[in-house]
């Protein structure tokens, strides 16, 4: 393991053989393993591990509303909260949320809320807890791509999951998947989820390459949809072969 | 195993006290028996050292980071060591948002006695140099699912983390501080191994390690720090009153506890190479 004492920046980020800094290629995703069940005592919850990446998503609800006046008396109430560990970037983290944190939450609830049902929940409110325990980059994106699996775990009616990938632009050249260092010093870094869009930008880049982006993102989310169906999939086949298993 | 989220019905709390009364646990265990322990070292990269613990359904992650800052006047040579904890909302239906809560506090001030006053750290192995600069060491626990008995847990994951660390060893040159390439491991950091024991109360009854449903219904819980031959720290919670011979019995039977439990996890083999 490499000594780091600064956060530095590394003046290329791609090697010379045209790969980027770890290895991958242009538009290779870092490597991603999900898990749904993994907490005993919410109601549903999520473990992804996405490249250096650790994050857990927990969902209770639905329940009372908690302070009470923000209760909605013709539909339930959706309340993401994203929060990082203090040791889970370069420099220690203040433990209070910060205006990142707090932003990221409604980014994050914003995404989400579409694909609920919360007409059905009149007076009651659904709480995604999400906490980043090794940050890597890409965090916003991991993050939506875990709760929509609790969710889903939960067993909350949903419409669709959610998907999200960052494409962007290091050393003039597109690519998927932006790590920690590449978000940092790279040109741009287009967060983007699919199903129903919401999308933030930051950096420099003309239209065409804005629209190329979005190609890119869909591949990859096409890709990242995959794992988290099977995921999903596999909670229920295993649950049957218990139960089958069990009356034989 | 009884499914409990929040609150204990009267016929199960009777339940757990008549199996307590015959010796016998709703989870199968015996009375001075602990839950499975399974321990994974250094599994954050991006912190100095950490340690994912869990004890039964209890689930801890901690992290040390380290900053390097000014000594406290009154301990020149000496480095600075604190513990937080906090216990996630994702962690059970009890546990809410904001500000640390009473139950967080008592965590991380339980675990840091136990370790503070064991000779446990090497703070003076934390200094680069005297008055001028020395390293913080912040332990954070982060409590991912509470299924009782945080305390213990708290307590063998903060020891971990400690002994898996890895922290760039600092020189003091012309006036600044020059890093070295090299490490400060836990090796060099850690002497001691305290191991905190919690024992629960019903009625006269006591019993280590108290699960969730256990941890809901006891009166009270009392938790003893110990080293190899001594002890470091008691704190009692909760509305149960121990006895004078309670305590005693309580106390050897933590040293006796320790020393198995010390010899079983074996928590040296986590430490890192660099």
């Amino acid at each position: 393991m490499p000594l780091i004492i600064k956060d530095e920046y590394p003046e290329k980020l791609f090697r010379e053989d045209g790969k980027r800094l770890d290895g991958r290629e242009k538009h290779e995703l870092r490597p991603i393993k999900m898990e749904v069940g993994v907490l005993k005592n919410a109601d549903g919850s999520a473990y992804l591990e996405w490249g250096n990446n650790k994050i857990f998503a927990a969902v209770y609800g639905p329940r009372d509303v908690h302070p009470h006046y923000l209760a909605k008396p013709d539909k339930g109430i959706l309340r993401v909260f994203y929060r990082m560990a203090t040791f889970s970037v370069f420099e220690r983290k203040r433990p209070a949320p910060g205006r990142r944190e707090k932003e990221i939450s409604m980014v994050l609830t914003d995404c989400l809320e579409p694909l609920l049902f919360l007409e059905l929940y009149p007076g009651n409110s659904f709480e995604v807890f999400i906490n980043v325990m090794n940050a890597d980059g890409g965090t916003r994106c991991a993050c939506a791509t875990v709760a929509a699996l609790a969710l889903a775990d939960a067993g909350v009616p949903m419409r669709s999951l959610v998907t999200a990938v960052a494409v962007g632009k290091i050393d003039g050249e597109l690519v998927t998947d932006l790590s920690g260092i590449e978000d940092k010093a790279g040109e741009a870094d287009l967060p983007c989820a699919i199903t129903w869009f919401n999308e933030e930008f930051d950096g420099k880049m003309d239209l065409e390459e804005f629209e190329k982006c979005l190609t890119l993102a869909k591949n990859a989310l096409t890709k990242i949809h995959e794992i988290q169906l099977n995921v999903l999939k596999n909670k229920y086949i295993a649950i049957q072969e218990e139960y089958s298993g069990g009356k034989n | 195993m009884m499914n409990t989220k929040r609150v204990i019905s009267t016929i199960e709390k009777n339940y757990i006290l008549n199996n307590l009364r015959k010796e016998e646990r709703i989870d199968g265990r015996g009375l001075w028996e602990y839950r499975d322990w399974t321990i994974k070292p250094d599994v954050i990269s991006s912190a100095e050292g950490s340690a994912d613990v869990t004890l039964g359904d209890t689930k801890i992650i901690t992290g040390l980071k380290y900053d390097v800052g000014a000594p406290f006047p009154d301990l020149p040579e000496e480095g600075v060591c604190t513990f937080m904890a906090e216990l996630l909302p994702l962690a059970s239906p009890i546990f809410e948002r904001g500000p640390p809560s009473e139950q967080s506090i008592e965590l991380a001030r339980v675990v840091d006695r136990g370790i503070r006053h064991a000779d446990c750290v090497q703070t003076k192995k934390l200094c680069i140099k005297a008055n001028k600069a020395v390293y913080i060491l912040f332990v954070d626990l982060y409590v991912i699912n509470y299924s009782g008995n945080l305390i213990d847990a708290g307590g063998i994951s903060s020891l971990t983390t400690l002994i898996s660390s890895h922290i760039p060893e600092g020189k003091w040159v012309d006036d600044q501080i020059e890093w070295t390439g090299k490490y400060l491991t836990g090796e060099t950091i850690v002497n001691e191994l305290p191991i905190v024991t919690t024992y629960g109360k019903i009625n006269d009854i006591i019993f280590l390690d108290p699960n969730l449903p256990e941890e809901l219904v006891s009166d009270g819980k009392i938790s003893i720090s110990v080293t190899e031959d001594k002890i470091t720290s008691i704190q009692k919670s909760g509305l149960a009153t121990f006895s004078l011979e309670e305590i005693d019995m309580l106390t050897k039977k933590s040293m006796e506890i320790g020393k198995k439990l010390r010899k079983e996890l074996n928590l040296w083999q986590y430490k890192v190479k660099y």
